[in-house]
């Protein structure tokens, strides 16, 4: 462990981002920006328009006869040459779960992809897209949890028995006894909306194949770059080695982009095939038929209390829908299994019992999403919390102060086993009452008011985010294709210039920036003379990817130690030729310098000396070079945490919800960058506002997909979301390296309950509370209609 | 299907281009792959995004929804052509300054959308900024710094006017 370093210079500063210039000027490079090689071949897939079918012919030849048709191929000409893809291993609770890129026998969902064309022009390809004929065989369709889990219901995979890929189960010792005595019970289903991640970029690859060099180069547009490379390696049978993904600029992911997908697969595979470069682009259509869902959850939760409100237990009953296929590489039960876990969050009630199960149906793969099970766990805790509190006649901010996890209860282990060290919910909760003016709402709003047709509600959640799971946590979780850590290398170039690369690839988080600014800490030199490369797998070292809040802490661990290590080295060369102990050496203003002296080197010296450029030697026993590598691997899980409060107003004629006022009091322990932080909150605020109440992906009994536009799925816009207050609170930890805690997702794990509970708040003496997602007019008129009536 | 090509000549941020074109191809696709100014995106196809918002003879467009033999003879400006010099425009500064981009696969629409606002008015509400920029997704930064940028750079620009005024 390295000691802790009291004075920052950089760390903890609102650095503007370097990322910034190219982006502004219109020279960002994301893969559809990219030039495409002459001869590049454009990729097109032939979907199943029906969601569960046998597959009887597939007739491409009129579609090999349109002009700039080069090719055609069927699953059954492709697919033998393509392993299957495995995302889960057999292991109790876990049944095994494959995935074949194009499915050779029966399709699943719609979206499925049964042929595939190639073409020199992407509108040639279009026209000839529309001719090919596929013949099907309708199977029985599942759609919903409801549907898959009934007896005799169609299995979407023959081998899983009840649509059961995944289940897992949890009681504490003596949680029946308790549950039992309790003074009250409050229980209801809680529904969260089947949602879509929408990057504004739609995903997209270009693969190259070098015949010569028997080598492939893959530009995706992903979050994973080095699990990508290796499973492209593991999927076409061929050395890591002869594989380079390079993740270039990518527009957005949330999650989305963090699965391995099959263009991906079958776009490397044609080229290597043909020798040449193959480019698939998704357009939104595709993105919302393809990519990975988010969401659909069922959770049944009952609550126990005391009579003076203390929770005294919690049984977590709780179903995903995971769709058609197990994504890769997190398997069948991310979600299910971080739903169960993420619940007791905030609060420090002693007996938590779960169940969990993901189910299989004839819808597109969920796969993870920002926030992951997160919001909806915390929309069911703060859901029950609020009708608890109107049961026992008890304040609402009342309750919550008194289950909150205090800071005298550190460190924590929660009901379900997830051990922190620092959390600061209580001044996170008075920070963000002051932030949104709490009492003065109070004032304003009598209870039951109605004013200009609107009532108004205030909610508050108390959430916690975990951040930053390392190789343990991943184990514990059975996520087995999930590495967990990350590395860095940091570099001084022989002019003297800092250079690094790091394991993660970025859509948008500012990762070069924050990187910079770990490295100018140590290295004494402003973060902006720093050049940091991610998303490269021939240039950076090997690590997971970025998801799940991880590159602050993960990577930045990684970053933090290898740039000590080369500060090190640079004080050893300094201090050997200035002839001082290098403890006596320090780093500023890209010079080397005695302290309290006029003695120093410049970097440019000390490179020149390293790089054997120079008459002065090296000292004994110093290697050549001054590159440092290092990888980190984190404790398992760092705890963040945040309080939201909402304001809204509920137009009690159209059933309209509009959220007025937004603040946030959050805490990540030590912050980076604290500009960037807010951007991440603000960004994961406003997708919770447009999970809370607008954004829905729907299905027809069939399983057809209704929702394929951004006319038909709503996301948020300018007049949508308020300004955001932001409080920062920096709980000093140790667990990590630089007191480091993640801080991407908090945003949307906070706003879904938040607005919930505004909107029960402004439901005030109906009686009514909300328990289903998104909150659209129509929901909210069927609830105020009793009391029209 | 297929047409027959037509001629078109089109002059975008200042620079003649003369190309025979499909009746059918985009504008939004002409920009992107036949004169590589890759920096207007393509986040939709339906008009709903503004990704692909360009100025065509001054007014803001969506070159999605545009052809590109329409726009024979007419003066575009894309992104590219905010920042001719080496400086950032006003409007590029106070985004770079206010971190109101994230992965910035939105921002070129914003900023073709806000710079039209801004050549409307100097001083505008934060309510009119919302309205004004309401056709355009972003789904990173939750428009929260956008909004403080686009007035900011009004802010800006008020001062740079009264500055030249004196
Ligand atoms: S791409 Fe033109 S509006 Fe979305
Ligand atoms: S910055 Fe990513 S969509 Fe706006």
């Amino acid at each position: 462990m390295s000691d802790p370093r009291p004075v920052f210079r950089h760390i903890g500063r609102p650095v503007p981002r370097q990322e910034d210039d190219r982006l502004l000027r219109g020279y960002g490079a994301y893969v559809d920006d990219l030039p495409e090689p002459p001869g590049t071949l454009y990729l097109g897939c032939v979907r199943s328009p029906v969601a569960h079918a046998r597959i009887l012919s597939i007739d491409l030849a009129e579609a090999l006869q349109m002009p700039g048709v080069v090719a055609g191929y069927t699953a059954a000409d492709l697919t033998p040459s393509i392993r299957t893809m495995e995302p889960d291993r057999p292991k109790p609770g876990y049944k095994a779960t494959f995935r074949d890129v194009m499915p050779t026998d029966r399709v699943r969902y719609v979206g499925d992809t049964v042929a595939v064309l190639l073409a020199e022009d992407p509108y040639l390809l279009e026209d000839a897209l529309e001719t090919v004929f596929v013949d099907y065989e309708a199977l029985p369709v599942v759609v919903s949890i409801e549907d898959a889990i009934a007896e005799g219901a169609a299995a979407v995979h023959d081998d899983i028995e009840g649509n059961i890929p995944f289940a897992g189960e949890y009681k504490t010792e003596g949680f029946d006894a308790v549950f039992a005595s309790a003074h009250l019970v409050v229980k209801d289903t809680f529904r969260s909306a089947r949602m879509a991640g929408v990057s504004l970029e739609p995903r997209g690859v270009m693969a190259s194949y070098d015949k010569g060099k028997g080598a492939l180069t893959l530009w995706s547009s992903t979050q994973i770059p080095h699990l990508l490379q290796a499973s492209l390696g593991e999927l076409l049978d061929m050395a890591e080695s002869r594989i380079r993904v390079v993740a270039p600029d990518v527009g957005g992911g949330f999650g989305i982009k963090a699965h391995v997908y099959p263009e991906e697969v079958i776009a490397a595979a044609l080229a290597r095939r043909h020798g040449g470069t193959v480019k698939w682009i998704g357009d939104r259509q595709d993105d919302f038929v393809t990519s990975t869902h988010a969401r659909d959850y069922r959770y049944d939760v009952e609550m126990a209390l005391a009579q003076d409100g203390t929770i005294l237990a919690v049984r977590n009953r709780l179903h995903v829908n995971i769709g058609a296929y197990a994504c890769f590489p997190f398997g069948s039960s991310a979600e299910a299994g971080g739903g169960a876990i993420y619940l007791p969050g905030a609060y420090k009630f002693a007996h938590y019992a779960y169940a969990t199960h993901s189910v299989f149906t004839n819808t597109a793969p969920v796969g993870v999403y920002r926030g992951v099970a997160a919001p909806i766990a915390h929309f069911a805790q703060e859901g029950l919390i609020d009708r608890a509190a109107a049961a026992l006649g008890i304040d609402k901010l009342e309750m919550r102060r008194k289950n909150l996890v205090q800071p005298e209860d550190l460190p924590f282990t929660n009901a379900a086993g997830i051990t922190s060290d620092t959390q600061s919910h209580a001044a996170c909760l008075e920070q963000a009452l002051a932030a949104i003016d709490y009492d003065g709402f109070r004032r304003d709003h009598p209870r039951g008011e109605i004013r200009d047709g609107k009532r108004y509600g205030i909610g508050i959640a108390c959430i916690t985010e975990h951040t930053g799971q390392g190789a343990s946590r991943y184990r514990t979780r059975g996520l087995h294709r999930v590495p967990g850590f990350e590395g860095a290398t940091v570099r001084m170039t022989a002019d003297g210039r800092l250079v690094a690369a790091v394991s993660q690839s970025t859509q948008g988080q500012g990762h070069l920036t924050v990187f910079a600014q770990i490295i100018a800490e140590h290295l004494g030199i402003d973060p902006s003379a720093i050049s940091v490369e991610e998303g490269d797998t021939a240039t950076t070292p090997f690590g997971s990817g970025t998801f799940a809040s991880r590159a602050a802490v993960v990577a930045g661990g990684a970053v933090f130690r290898a740039s000590e290590a080369l500060a090190a080295k640079l004080k050893r060369i300094a201090g050997h030729h200035l002839e001082v102990a290098p403890e006596d050496v320090e780093l500023v203003d890209g010079e080397a310098r005695v302290a309290g002296s006029d003695m120093t080197m410049s970097f440019r010296e000390l490179a020149a000396i390293a790089h054997s450029l120079e008459a002065r030697p090296l000292p004994d026993g110093e290697e050549y070079g001054l590159e440092s590598r290092a990888f980190y691997d984190p404790p398992n899980v760092s705890i963040a945490n945040a309080v939201h409060a909402a304001v809204v107003s509920v137009d009690v004629g159209t059933g309209r919800v509009a959220v007025e006022r937004y603040a946030v009091a959050h805490d990540c322990g030590r912050m980076i960058n604290p500009m960037l932080v807010a951007g991440q909150v603000h960004g994961g605020v406003a997708q919770g506002i447009g999970e809370a109440l607008m954004e829905a992906v729907v299905y027809d009994e069939d399983g057809q997909l209704l929702t394929t536009q951004l006319l038909d799925y709503l996301l948020p816009s300018t007049c949508d979301i308020p300004d955001i207050t932001m409080a920062h609170i920096e709980s000093e930890t140790d667990a990590t390296l630089g007191g480091f805690k993640g801080a991407g997702e908090g945003g949307v794990i906070g706003a879904v309950p938040a607005v919930a509970g505004a909107v029960n708040d402004a439901l005030g003496e109906t009686g009514a509370f909300v328990n289903q997602l998104p909150l659209r007019p129509e929901t909210i008129l069927a609830l105020l209609r009793p009391v029209a009536d | 299907m297929t047409g027959d090509k037509i001629d078109i000549s089109v002059t975008v941020n200042g620079r003649r281009y003369r190309r025979a074109v499909e009746p059918r191809r985009l504008l939004a696709d002409f920009l992107r792959y036949d004169l590589r100014l890759t920096g207007t995106h393509v986040g939709c196809a339906h008009g709903v995004c503004g990704a692909c918002t360009v100025s065509i003879d001054g007014r803001t467009a969506r070159s999605c929804l545009t052809f590109a033999v329409q726009v024979d003879g007419a003066e575009l400006e894309t992104v590219e052509g905010l920042a001719p010099d080496a400086e950032l425009s006003a409007i590029q500064a106070a985004f770079h300054r206010n971190h109101a981009l994230q992965c910035g696969f939105c921002t070129p629409g914003f900023l073709m959308a806000a710079r039209q606002l801004l050549a409307e008015t100097l001083t505008p509400t934060e309510e009119e900024v919302r309205t004004a920029l309401s056709g355009n997704l972003c789904r990173c930064t939750g428009y929260v710094n956008i909004v403080r940028a686009v007035m900011s750079a009004a802010e800006d620009l008020r001062a740079n006017r009264e500055a030249s005024h004196v």
